[in-house]
C-alpha cells in the first residue's frame, strides 16, 4: 500500500462521524446508567433505569403498540407493492405513468400525508364521512380516532398509501435485473408462465424482496410523526409508539437517564433488523 | 379479422378506464387537500362538500402568510437554508471521502467504512437524548448549524455508499495514467472522476433535499424557536396549537410543504429512483 492522500480525503467525514455518531452512541449507554433529572442531579445508579423501565406498564404498552403497528402495516405496504411491481413490470408509457403516480406520495412528508388523511376523515367536515353517510353505512360523522382499532387502521392505511410506492420501485428494480434470456431459455424448454414465475422470478428476486421487507419493517419500528399528528398517541396511549415514549420521558418528564435506557433497549431490538438490511443491501462487499 | 381488432380495442379501452379510475382514487387525497387550499373559508366547511370548488381564491394563502407576522414564511426560509446547507456540507465532505474509499486505500480505511455504514444500522431515533446533550454542550441547540450537522451525519452514509459505487465503476486505469501524467489526487478527482459521476451527484442532491425538507422529528426536538423550526414542525404547530381546526390554513401549509419535493421528483425522477434503489440489486 503506497502512501496517498486517502486519509486526508476522508478526514472531514471521520470527524463528523466521531463527534455526531460515535460519541452519542457511547453517551446513550453512559446516560442510561445515570440518574439525570431536570433538577440537575447526575449520578451513576447502575441498572436502576432499566429495572424501572421493565416495571413500567407504559413501556410494554408502547412496545406492543409498535409491534402491532408493524404487523398491521407491513402486509398493507408489501402486498400492493408486490402486485403493482408485477403488473407494471413491462416498460411502456402507461406503466411508467402509473409508476410515477404511485410513487408521488413517497416524496411528500409524513406530516403532510397525516394532515391530508386527518382532513379526509374529519368527523364534521371530512369528505369520507359524507360518503359513508350518503351510502348509508353510518347515520352521522364518526370520529375515527376515538377508538383504538379504527385509529390504528386509519394510520396504517395512510402510511401504506404514502409508502407502498417505495417498496414497489425496489421490487421493480429487482425484477428488471433478471435477464430476459433466462425466460427465453425456459420457454424453449417448455416452461409455462406460472411455472416461470414460481421457479425463476421468485427465487431470483427473493433477496430484493427481503430487503424491501426489511426496510419497511425498520421504517415502521421508527414510526413517530404519523402517530403524533394523527392521534397524538391516543386514545388512552393505545397508539403511542416507542419513539413517542422515549421522547416523552426525555423532554416532557425530563428523565434523561430513563429515556436513554429505553433508547438502548430500542436500539438493541432494532439492531437485528438493521443488520439484515446491511447484509441484504450489499452495502459491505469485500472485494 | 375485424372481430379480433374490435375485441382488442374494447379490451384496451377497458384497461385504460381501470387505469384512470385507479389513478384518480389514488391521487384523490392530494387533490382534496389542493382544492381545499383554494376554497374560500365558508366553502371549506360547507356540507355537502363540493368536489369541484365553486369559486377559487387565494384567501387561504393570504391568511397563512400573514398569520403571526408572517411566521410561516420564516419556517419556509429556515427549511430552505437548512436543506441547502445540508446539501452543500454533505457534498463537500463526502465526495473526497467516497473517492478515497474507491481509489485511495489507507490503513484503517475498512474500519472507517464500517463505521459509516453502521450509521445506517443505528437509527438516530435512539440517539435523541445524547444528541440533545451534545448540542447543548456545543451551544448548538436551537441553531440552524446544529440541525445541519445532525442531518449531515445521518443522511450522508447512503450518499457515501452511492458515490463510492459510482467512482468504483470507472476503470482504475484512468487514475493510474493520470497519476503518471503528474496530476495530483485532488485534480484527478475534480477534473476527471467527478464530471463522469454527475448523475450520482444529482441523485445525492435529490435524496438529501427530500430527506431534509421532509424531516419532522429532528427539527421538532432540536429546535425551540420560530427562528429555527422547519416547515413540517411549523405546520404541526399551526394545526395543533395556533390554528386548531382551521382546515383552510392547515391544508394550505400542507400544499406548500408538498410542492417542492413532488416537482423535484417529477422532473428528476430517473436520478431519484436510481439513487433510491442503490443496494436493491446486488451486482
Amino acid at each position: 500500500m503506497k502512501k496517498n492522500n486517502g486519509f486526508l480525503f476522508s478526514l472531514p467525514v471521520i470527524l463528523l462521524v466521531l463527534i455526531f455518531f460515535v460519541y452519542p452512541l457511547f453517551d446513550v449507554f453512559r446516560i442510561s446508567f445515570m440518574e439525570w433529572t431536570v433538577i440537575g442531579t447526575k449520578k451513576y445508579i447502575g441498572f436502576s433505569n432499566y429495572l424501572k423501565t421493565f416495571q413500567e406498564f407504559e413501556f410494554w404498552q408502547s412496545l406492543s403498540n409498535t409491534l402491532i403497528y408493524t404487523i398491521m402495516v407491513t402486509p398493507l405496504i408489501f402486498i400492493p407493492a408486490l402486485l403493482a411491481a408485477i403488473l407494471l413490470k413491462s416498460n411502456n408509457t402507461r406503466n411508467s405513468i402509473l409508476r410515477t403516480i404511485f410513487f408521488i406520495p413517497c416524496t411528500i412528508s409524513l406530516v403532510a400525508s397525516s394532515y391530508i388523511w386527518n382532513w379526509l376523515l374529519n368527523d364534521s367536515y371530512g369528505i369520507f364521512n359524507y360518503f359513508f353517510i350518503k351510502m348509508g353505512f353510518v347515520s352521522e360523522g364518526i370520529n375515527w380516532f376515538s377508538s383504538t382499532w379504527s385509529a390504528r387502521v386509519i394510520i396504517c392505511i395512510s402510511v401504506a398509501w404514502k409508502t407502498f410506492g417505495f417498496s414497489m420501485i425496489f421490487i421493480l428494480a429487482g425484477l428488471s435485473s433478471i435477464s430476459p434470456d433466462i425466460y427465453e431459455a425456459a420457454e424453449i424448454d417448455g416452461c409455462n408462465k406460472k411455472r416461470a414465475f414460481f421457479s425463476i422470478t421468485l427465487p431470483l428476486v427473493k433477496p430484493t424482496l427481503m430487503l424491501a421487507l426489511i426496510l419497511s419493517i425498520a421504517g415502521s419500528f421508527k414510526g413517530f410523526d404519523q402517530f403524533l399528528i394523527m392521534t397524538g398517541g391516543g386514545p388512552m396511549r393505545t397508539t403511542q409508539p416507542i419513539i413517542m415514549y422515549i421522547n416523552k420521558v426525555a423532554f416532557n418528564a425530563y428523565d434523561m437517564g430513563r429515556s436513554a435506557a429505553i433508547s438502548v433497549l430500542f436500539l438493541l431490538i432494532l439492531l437485528f433488523v438493521s443488520y439484515q438490511q446491511i447484509r441484504l443491501g450489499g452495502y459491505y462487499d469485500d472485494d | 379479422m375485424m372481430t379480433i381488432k374490435k375485441k382488442n380495442i374494447t379490451k384496451e379501452i377497458f384497461v385504460y378506464l381501470i387505469f384512470i379510475i385507479l389513478s384518480a382514487i389514488f391521487l384523490f387525497p392530494i387533490y382534496w387537500t389542493f382544492i381545499t387550499a383554494f376554497k374560500p373559508s365558508a366553502e371549506i366547511l360547507k356540507y355537502p362538500p363540493r368536489l369541484i370548488p365553486a369559486t377559487c381564491t387565494l384567501d387561504q394563502f393570504n391568511k397563512l402568510f400573514t398569520a403571526g407576522n408572517g411566521v410561516f414564511l420564516q419556517y419556509i426560509k429556515n427549511t430552505v437554508i437548512i436543506t441547502i446547507g445540508t446539501i452543500l456540507l454533505v457534498l463537500f465532505i463526502i465526495i473526497p471521502c467516497s473517492f478515497s474509499f474507491a481509489l485511495l486505500p489507507y490503513k484503517g480505511q475498512k474500519i472507517i467504512f464500517i463505521l459509516v455504514l453502521s450509521i445506517i444500522m443505528v437509527p438516530f431515533q435512539s440517539l435523541l437524548v445524547p444528541l440533545y446533550n451534545l448540542l447543548t454542550k456545543l451551544k448548538l441547540f436551537n441553531t440552524k448549524i446544529g440541525i445541519i450537522l445532525i442531518y449531515s451525519t445521518f443522511f450522508m452514509p447512503f450518499c457515501i455508499f452511492m458515490m463510492r459505487n459510482a467512482f468504483k465503476q470507472l476503470p482504475k486505469a484512468i487514475y493510474e495514467s493520470a497519476l503518471l501524467d503528474g496530476a495530483g489526487d485532488f485534480m484527478i478527482m475534480m477534473k476527471i472522476y467527478l464530471p463522469l459521476c454527475i448523475p450520482s451527484v444529482v441523485s445525492c442532491i435529490i435524496y438529501l433535499f427530500i430527506n431534509g425538507w421532509n424531516d419532522f422529528i429532528l427539527s421538532f426536538i432540536f429546535s425551540s424557536s420560530d427562528k429555527v423550526r422547519n416547515i413540517q414542525v411549523g405546520i404541526n404547530l399551526f394545526g395543533k396549537e395556533r390554528f386548531t381546526s382551521d382546515w383552510g390554513i392547515i391544508n394550505t401549509g400542507t400544499v406548500i410543504a408538498i410542492i417542492p419535493t413532488v416537482i423535484l421528483f417529477i422532473i428528476l425522477q430517473k436520478y431519484y429512483v436510481q439513487g433510491m434503489t442503490t443496494g436493491a440489486v446486488k451486482e
